[in-house]
């Protein structure tokens, strides 16, 4: 768990995001500590996708900043983001392969474009990469050719392909099988542990957060709900914590207020009438 | 029926079994709505035509007016009955009218569960309609976001092609030849049954007219200035915006909707150096060439009617060819489709770069690419011909 020696590798202070008018991300402040993996949770539409893509400088903030080991990636010249991005690796929710290329090509580009070595070894590379994910047997196919979990593998063999010192995994084993989803924690876990990489990784399986997590971080419609390790975070008090720790859907009420407005009160009047 | 409490019985609307309807006395009137017998056969056109005939209620009764409906045997709510029930409200609600409900069981009232009053909220629906001023500030502001994004994809091509090369990014020649082989060498048989088409066509209209005057020779002439200065390279860039701006604007479209662009921009690979600069470098190599080709088929064509239909004679044929064609024809003809291929590489790429909106919107910036570069590629023929009119 979180020892205590470690420095923020990732630095958000007060990060807005607004498109449109609407709001989708107000003041985010957050650290993700070297050598750590955080999890970022929270329902459906509360901006952990967009906390990513600001992270990768995929998204400009309307306000605040992302440090990334001390750098700024919109105060960064060309030359100094390349060498930000070569050391982020990220996988999308849905793969984000490039579909005219086989997998094994897929994940040889990025090793031809940033390494100098021959394409031979960038292939034998990339088969090694996609052995990591258990594709070694589908490294020629075209990714329009197999199914969405395998996309998902592939895309972390990908974010892996350069050895990144930082890993951002969006929805990493949402719709994956047991085995599989199991199988990437094991996967993250040891890529914690013998390369000290620093993870970070939108999910929203119990499971998969209780094993794998140093750090944790509820947002909510935009706002940090809390965070900070594990079980301090699981030990929060705050009822939507608590609901998602515990699974407890979130309330209904079967006469919502709609039904107060509509109904007429006393139900006398429909027994008198008949 | 004598009991009513404070409801008195008014009227029964025949047409629909098993409901009857109660019209209070005065100026707040209340249709009650009650159903007959054991009320388990109750189906959903019945509660759709029970809601159609309230809804024609609503429109007559006056503004402050109270309907109820009596929901009483009903046992359970589909969500389309629901969906109806509540617009029925909504409809009530804009004429003033309030519509309430009365006696739901308790299962139909689960068809509730969860649902809001602001559900009953038509805000957000419509969009406001924008006044002519805020109308043209709009499209002014459009205008000039196009124009930002266009200048910094020129900007993005400068750099890689001029600037980054020293810095140690070359241009991706793989990738450009890749393109080259797409849009130039796949194009070579459509280009070359159209052109010699044209060709022909011109010869054989010609023709028909310069026959009068016993001048058929200069068919050849005519073939050999119109195809080159003209015809040749807006052929060639018309077919080449439809197979290869399309194509462009498609391809690109879809990488952005299912990310990769995102992904590529992750692993530091520049959409600029790997997508933009091929493809206009492909442009700019492939277009003047097909436009040669479609010149050789074209003169070939006109060849082709005026000596095989006309009887010219081969080689009076060329040798009049040879004299009626000026080096400034072929320059002319080269300089347009070196524009033509830029136009349609900025029109293709931007459209596809700027897709937003999923499937539909690769589709609808396919089909603005290609109308777009045709149009441009026109416009900036007829300033080119006029330039040259007046400089020759």
């Amino acid at each position: 768990m979180p020892t205590s020696d470690l420095s923020p590798y990732v630095q958000i202070e007060g990060l807005v995001a607004q498109y449109d008018g609407r709001t989708i991300l107000d003041g985010i402040s957050l650290d993700a500590y070297r050598g750590e993996i955080t999890v970022v949770l929270g329902s459906s539409g509360c901006g952990k996708t967009t906390l990513l893509r600001h992270i990768v400088g995929l998204l400009t903030p309307t306000a605040g900043r992302v440090l990334i080991d001390g750098h700024d990636f919109h105060q960064a010249n060309e030359e100094e983001r390349e060498n930000i991005l070569r050391n982020v690796g990220m996988s999308f929710q849905g793969g984000a392969l490039f579909n005219s290329m086989t997998l094994e090509e897929n994940i040889a580009l990025p090793i031809i474009e940033h390494t100098k070595t021959d394409q031979e070894t960038a292939r034998m590379l990339a088969r090694m990469k996609l052995s990591l994910v258990g594709l070694e047997r589908a490294a020629h196919l075209l990714p329009a050719t197999i199914s969405g979990g395998m996309k998902k593998r592939a895309a972390v063999a990908r974010a892996l392909a350069l050895d990144p010192t930082l890993l951002l995994f969006d929805e990493l084993s949402a719709g994956l099988d047991p085995i599989t989803a199991r199988e990437l924690d094991e996967l993250v876990l040891r890529l914690k542990e013998q390369l000290s990489m620093t993870i970070i990784i939108v999910t929203h399986e119990l499971g998969s957060i209780q094993m794998i997590a140093d750090r944790a971080v509820m947002l909510d419609a935009g706002r940090v709900l809390a965070a900070g390790p594990l079980d301090e975070v699981r030990q929060t008090d705050h009822p939507q914590i608590r609901a998602f720790f515990d699974r407890r859907p979130r309330p209904t009420t079967l006469q919502g207020g709609l039904l107060d407005t509509l109904l007429v009160k006393g139900e006398q009047h429909g027994t008198e009438s008949t | 029926m004598g009991k009513m409490g404070p409801y008195k019985p008014a009227r029964l609307i025949h047409g629909i079994p098993g409901f009857r309807w109660l019209m209070r006395a005065g100026k707040r009137t209340t249709h009650i709505l009650e159903q007959h017998g054991s009320g388990t056969s109750q189906t959903s056109p019945q509660i759709l035509s029970l809601v159609r005939e309230h809804t024609r209620q609503i429109e007559r009764a006056p503004s402050g007016s109270q309907h109820i409906l009596d929901l009483g045997e009903v046992p359970r709510l589909k969500g389309l009955e629901v969906a109806a029930l509540l617009r029925l409200v909504q409809q009530g609600k804009d004429r003033g009218v309030t519509v309430r409900f009365i006696g739901l069981s308790a299962q139909a009232q689960q068809a509730f569960t969860g649902l809001d009053t602001s559900i009953l909220d038509q805000s957000g629906q419509l969009p406001a309609k924008l006044s002519f001023m805020e109308y043209v500030g709009e499209q002014t502001l459009d205008a000039a976001t196009t124009g930002r994004r266009l200048l910094e994809m020129v900007g993005e091509l400068a750099y890689w092609l001029f600037l980054a090369p020293w810095r140690g990014k070359g241009i991706k020649w793989d990738r450009t030849v890749e393109q080259i082989v797409k849009i130039g060498v796949d194009g070579v048989p459509i280009v070359t049954f159209l052109s010699f088409l044209i060709g022909a066509v011109l010869a054989l209209n010609a023709a028909s007219q310069l026959r009068q005057f016993g001048a058929t020779i200069y068919i050849a002439n005519l073939v050999a200035v119109s195809m080159t200065r003209e015809m040749a390279p807006l052929i060639t860039a018309i077919i080449v915006a439809g197979r290869s701006g399309s194509a462009i604007t498609a391809e690109l479209g879809t990488m952005v909707v299912s990310e990769e662009i995102d992904a590529m921009q992750t692993m530091a690979l520049s959409p600029g150096r790997f997508l933009l600069l091929p493809r206009i470098l492909a442009l700019l190599c492939a277009v003047p060439c097909l436009t040669v080709l479609s010149n050789l088929t074209g003169v070939f064509g006109g060849y082709w009617i005026g000596v095989i239909l006309l009887g010219l004679g081969s080689r009076n044929y060329l040798q009049q060819t040879g004299q009626a064609l000026l080096m400034i024809d072929l320059v002319t003809g080269m300089v347009k489709s070196l524009v033509f291929a830029l136009l349609i590489g900025l029109v293709a790429c931007y459209r596809g770069f700027y897709v937003h909106g999923g499937a539909e919107g690769v589709g609808t910036n396919t089909t603005a690419s290609v109308v777009a570069s045709i149009v441009l590629c026109i416009l900036a023929d007829a300033v080119f011909t006029t330039i040259f009119f007046y400089l020759t």
